[in-house]
């Protein structure tokens, strides 16, 4: 692998000559350069957009255009029970679905880490859920696996008892969380079985010899190995999941009620219902603001993963 | 679910027949066969549904209990086909022509990242991914007013720039990963045989990196083209993408079903079948390079 | 206490290929060190996996302490290994590393520590690193926390696979004496594998030379020097390499470098059982002694052996046992104490490596002539490598 230069180390008293030096960092510079503009110019700009606005008054169906507000969207924000309860189940929704997608992720990891016939067809099988276009998989499933009167799950647990359940009905929240979990498993699934694939096997062959069983072994020696690949699993999935729009818009709408409103949607619904720009933008803020607090404490996660990828 | 092999099982009788054993071995993969293959089509079954209801008469779609034989018709794919035609234009110009703007940038910025590193290289990197971690969906309304004022609403440069930024942090990472991969002792002997800068890249960096290359543009295209927050949200019929079509096959009153599932397949298998071919790299895509 | 023995093992990988093992009989006795060498696909490491449990037999069997372990679990046969790469457990501590199998055998926390303090003092490992994770570690000293892993747990055998082969030379030499003295002291039977004919030499009571899967000769290191039972044994202990050099047979021995080597009567019946016109001639280096190039009759030989006249060229001299090798030097090399030379034999008679005195070696392109005594010359079958007589 190859070694990164250590540019950041200071270089030995009057070794490098000054003229040199500046050219040559300018010179490290400029393939940089585009691409740190463009994506300065076309993530920060809209958002000095929004915080822009979200100091104003602008409702998109009223004539007039914008104008000043002063903080008055930001108490809404913060008054508006709407937001709170969305704000809240994002982040039970995306709990749930990742530490859910996650234990089964190790399950399928360890399973797919057997040699087996076929194996490599049952992994393909088993990434397929997430390379579906999410648009797809939420209508999907919303009509032929769970509608009420034709919908495939009814189907096959009828046997079990289960008598034409309206799943989008009375079980919105799970429903909406399960296909989640069906698109996002293959994806810790793959991340945890590259962190099993890197075991060293003699250590392995060493748990062996002192006398632990497969369990012993999975427990004292594989699980810790794969923390970081858990860990980044869990990271990933979060920034991923939380920002989830497609199974609530096209599966329940945010309903029944405001049953399965997230944030994303939320904020969709300010913008495409009560045309409220304003509103929006500040609500946006406020959800940037809690994005950068989660989000320091996961690069601090990162930077640890960024260690281990250098050490190899 | 029990980790425990059949293989585990002590066994103290002296000298038992290498058939015992070989018989425990195939047991045991036979245990971990099935349970595999239940798994993978437990997983795969909506996706196999949808093909299959696809192929469906819209009178056989809706029924109970669901049919699993019928008289298969390709009727449902020719509507999609003719309804299909701008949407599918709109995604793949789309989809192509931000993964092309992506690697034209990430390319020298991964460079810049890796082999001839800046020296706030750590700051950079953080930075790119950063972005990733702010929602789109905060900033949507004021996107859109921005992309009405600059009149690129409903338009396909919008995505293009749009997509092109969501997937540049991935690209960069990934196609640094792969330039770490290339040995320094290979970079070095370049410089020493009179390599310049240009050469190098052509003649080193590149030849080793290309396989990366390819999966990082599969994965930016899988992200493109599956794409629907932005889509819905900024674009009406100049640029609707697949996604959108997929939407309005639903209907407000009607059989649908068995079209919707068509449409489905239809939107989903090209992007299925560059993930199948980009499996490989798909780990390395996810974890935007931290994983080989 | 436990002796190991296998008994016809054999393993193949696959059907119809050559067996990684095969047919292996081997006797280590109980406290014997017993050192497995050969060169890489000899099958001796393959050899110690199936000791150890983690390769299955394909035939045969193998006994430690007089039970038949062959279908036994590598934990229940009471062994401990130590592994090429060490093996440590990375997110272990040393001091957890040392006692994981203790552990595994519910051995209370108590007697752990007390063992395992116990193993590092045998060790000579700082207590300090106790609680380090191994890659905080160096080489050597992850090294001894793997030999420490293996003694805590007080087996019946040792298991060594190549152990030293990941230290620097100097590490290595150091570390080898160790070794040795532990097992001396400890007295557990140990099987250690490695391809260094140097370590083998040094540490066993007892060498088995693996070849191509083959037990090629199991004695004591003496033994294999002086009486190797075939030509691939021959060349492989003693460093440098014995010369083997193909020479035909004439009436009074075997034709090199313009002399007859006379050989003794045993070699001559068994060349002649076997219907040879050639053999190979095994001299070692130092059994190449440098006497003066001059063809006079009189002129003593260097080096010590004591014979009046050589025989030199065609001539037959006055010592029937010897005779005079003339060649060429081609490149000496200065090792202090002695000398190599390197040498090509004149009438075809091929390349050679001779052992002189430090002092005052010839030069390159100087001509020389060797002494050798026909009773230190070995002889094989050139088709089979068998060793003649002998």
């Amino acid at each position: 692998m190859a070694v990164l230069e250590d540019v950041t180390s200071p270089p030995a008293a009057g070794l490098r000559p000054r003229g040199v030096s500046r050219r040559d960092r300018w010179q490290r510079r400029l393939p940089l350069l585009p691409a740190l503009v463009y994506t300065i110019v076309v993530t920060q700009v809209p958002f000095l957009v929004t915080l822009w606005y979200s100091f104003q008054s602008y409702f998109w169906n009223e004539p007039g255009g914008a104008h000043w507000t002063g903080v008055s969207n930001y108490k809404e924000v913060f008054t508006d029970p709407n937001f709170r309860s969305a704000l809240w189940r994002s982040v039970t929704m995306t709990a749930i679905a990742v530490i859910v997608a996650m234990a089964l992720g190790i399950a399928l990891a360890v399973l797919l880490d057997k040699k087996f016939m076929g194996r490599g067809v049952v992994r393909t099988l088993i990434i397929t859920p997430f390379l579906v276009m999410p648009a797809a998989a939420a209508l999907i499933w919303a009509g032929p696996m769970l509608d009420p009167q034709f919908g495939l799950l009814n189907w096959l647990l009828e046997p079990f008892g289960v008598n034409h359940v309206a799943w989008l009905t009375t079980h919105a929240y799970g429903s909406v969380i399960v296909v989640m979990i069906w698109q996002w498993t293959p994806f810790m699934t793959l991340i945890v079985l590259a962190g099993l694939q890197g075991q060293a096997q003699d250590t392995l062959e060493a748990a062996k010899v002192d006398g632990a069983n497969a369990w012993a072994t999975f427990r004292e020696l594989t699980l810790p190995h794969l923390r970081p690949y858990i860990e980044l699993g869990i990271l990933l999935g979060s920034i991923y999941l939380v920002t989830a729009f497609d199974q609530v818009r096209l599966m329940t709408n945010g309903g029944p009620g405001t049953e399965t409103t997230t944030l994303p949607f939320y904020l969709y619904q300010k913008v495409n219902y009560a045309f409220d720009i304003g509103g929006a933008a500040a609500a946006g803020v406020v959800t940037v603001v809690l994005t950068i607090i989660v989000a320091s404490f996961a690069l601090r996660m990162f930077a640890r993963v960024f260690q281990f990828e250098e050490a190899g | 679910m029990t980790a425990i092999t059949a293989a585990d099982a002590p066994t103290q009788a002296p000298a038992a027949p290498r058939r015992s054993r070989r018989a425990r071995e195939i047991s045991g993969q036979a245990g971990w066969a099935v349970l595999g293959w239940v798994v993978g089509i437990a997983f795969f079954l909506p996706i196999l549904w949808m093909v299959i209801t696809a192929f469906k008469p819209e009178s056989a779609a809706e029924t109970w209990p669901p049919q699993f034989t019928f008289s298969p018709t390709l009727s449902q794919f020719r509507l999609v086909w003719d309804g299909m035609g701008p949407f599918i234009e709109h995604s793949a110009i789309a989809t192509v022509g931000s993964t092309i703007l992506v690697l034209v940038l990430a390319l020298p910025a991964a460079y810049a990242l890796s082999i001839r590193p800046v020296g706030k290289w750590r700051d950079s990197l953080f930075f790119f991914i950063s972005t990733k971690m702010l929602p789109v969906v905060a900033a949507i309304g004021p996107l859109y007013v921005i992309a009405l004022k600059a009149h690129l609403l409903d338009s396909l440069w919008l995505l293009i720039i749009l997509y092109a930024a969501m997937n540049l942090p991935l690209a960069i990472w990934m196609i640094r990963s792969f330039m770490l991969e290339v040995p320094t002792e290979m970079l070095e002997a370049a410089r020493l045989d009179g390599a310049g800068r240009f050469r190098e890249i052509t003649e080193v960096i590149m030849p080793v990196v290309s396989p990366g290359l390819v999966s990082t543009a599969l994965i930016c295209v899988i992200f493109a083209w599956n794409e629907l927050f932005l889509a819905l949200n900024l674009t009406v019929t100049n640029a609707s993408t697949m996604p959108m079509f997929l939407i309005s096959s639903v209907p407000q009153e009607g059989l649908y079903i068995a079209h919707l599932s068509a449409a489905a397949t239809v939107a989903s298998v090209p992007v299925i079948i560059v993930g199948w071919i980009a499996q490989r790299s798909l780990v390395r895509g996810l974890s935007m390079g931290a994983i080989k | 206490m436990a002796g190991v023995r296998y008994v016809g093992a054999s393993r193949l990988y696959a059907k119809g290929a050559k067996p990684a093992v095969d047919m292996l009989d081997l006797d280590i006795k109980d406290g014997e060190f017993m050192v497995l060498v050969g060169p890489s696909g000899s099958g001796k490491t393959t050899a110690l996996r199936m000791l150890a449990g983690l390769e299955p037999l394909d035939g045969g069997r193998i006994e430690i302490a007089g039970r038949d372990v062959s279908d036994v679990q590598p934990k229940d046969r009471d062994i401990a290994m130590v592994f090429q790469n060490y093996a440590l457990y990375p997110s272990k501590t040393v001091a957890e590393n040392m006692g994981f199998a203790l552990k595994m055998q519910r051995v209370p926390k108590p007697e752990r520590d007390r063992r395992v303090h116990e193993a590092a003092r045998i060790l000579d490992l700082d207590e300090t690193l106790l609680d380090r994770k191994p890659k905080a570690l160096s080489g050597g000293q992850r090294q001894r926390v793997a030999m420490g892993r293996a003694i805590v747990r007080e087996p019946k055998v040792f298991l060594m696979d190549e152990p030293l082969s990941n230290l620097d030379a100097k590490l290595r030499v150091q570390t080898r004496s160790q070794i040795a003295e532990l097992q001396r002291r400890l007295g557990v039977t140990t099987v250690y594998v490695t391809h260094d004919q140097v370590e083998a030499m040094t540490m066993g009571h007892r060498v088995a030379v693996l070849s191509g899967g083959r037990l090629q000769q199991c004695a004591s290191p003496r033994e294999l020097y002086d009486n190797p039972v075939n030509q691939f044994v021959a060349g492989f202990i003693g460093s440098p390499a014995m010369n083997l050099q193909t020479a035909p047979l004439t009436e009074g021995g075997a034709r090199l470098a313009g002399a007859v080597v006379p050989l003794a009567p045993a070699v001559r019946v068994a060349a002649d059982r076997d219907r040879l016109t050639e053999i190979v001639l095994g001299i070692r280096p130092e059994q190449m002694h440098l006497t003066d190039a001059g063809p006079s009759d009189t002129v003593p030989a260097l080096g010590g052996s004591a014979p009046a006249a050589a025989s030199v060229g065609a001539s037959a001299g006055a010592d029937p046992g010897s005779a005079v090798l003339l060649g060429d030097v081609v490149l000496v090399e200065e090792l202090g104490a002695d000398a190599l030379l390197h040498v090509r034999l004149t009438d075809g008679g091929g390349s050679v490596v001779a052992r002189a005195e430090g002092r005052k070696p010839p030069a390159p392109g100087q001509r020389v002539a060797f002494r050798v005594q026909s009773a230190d010359v070995l002889a094989f079958n050139p088709a089979t490598g068998a060793r003649l007589a002998g």
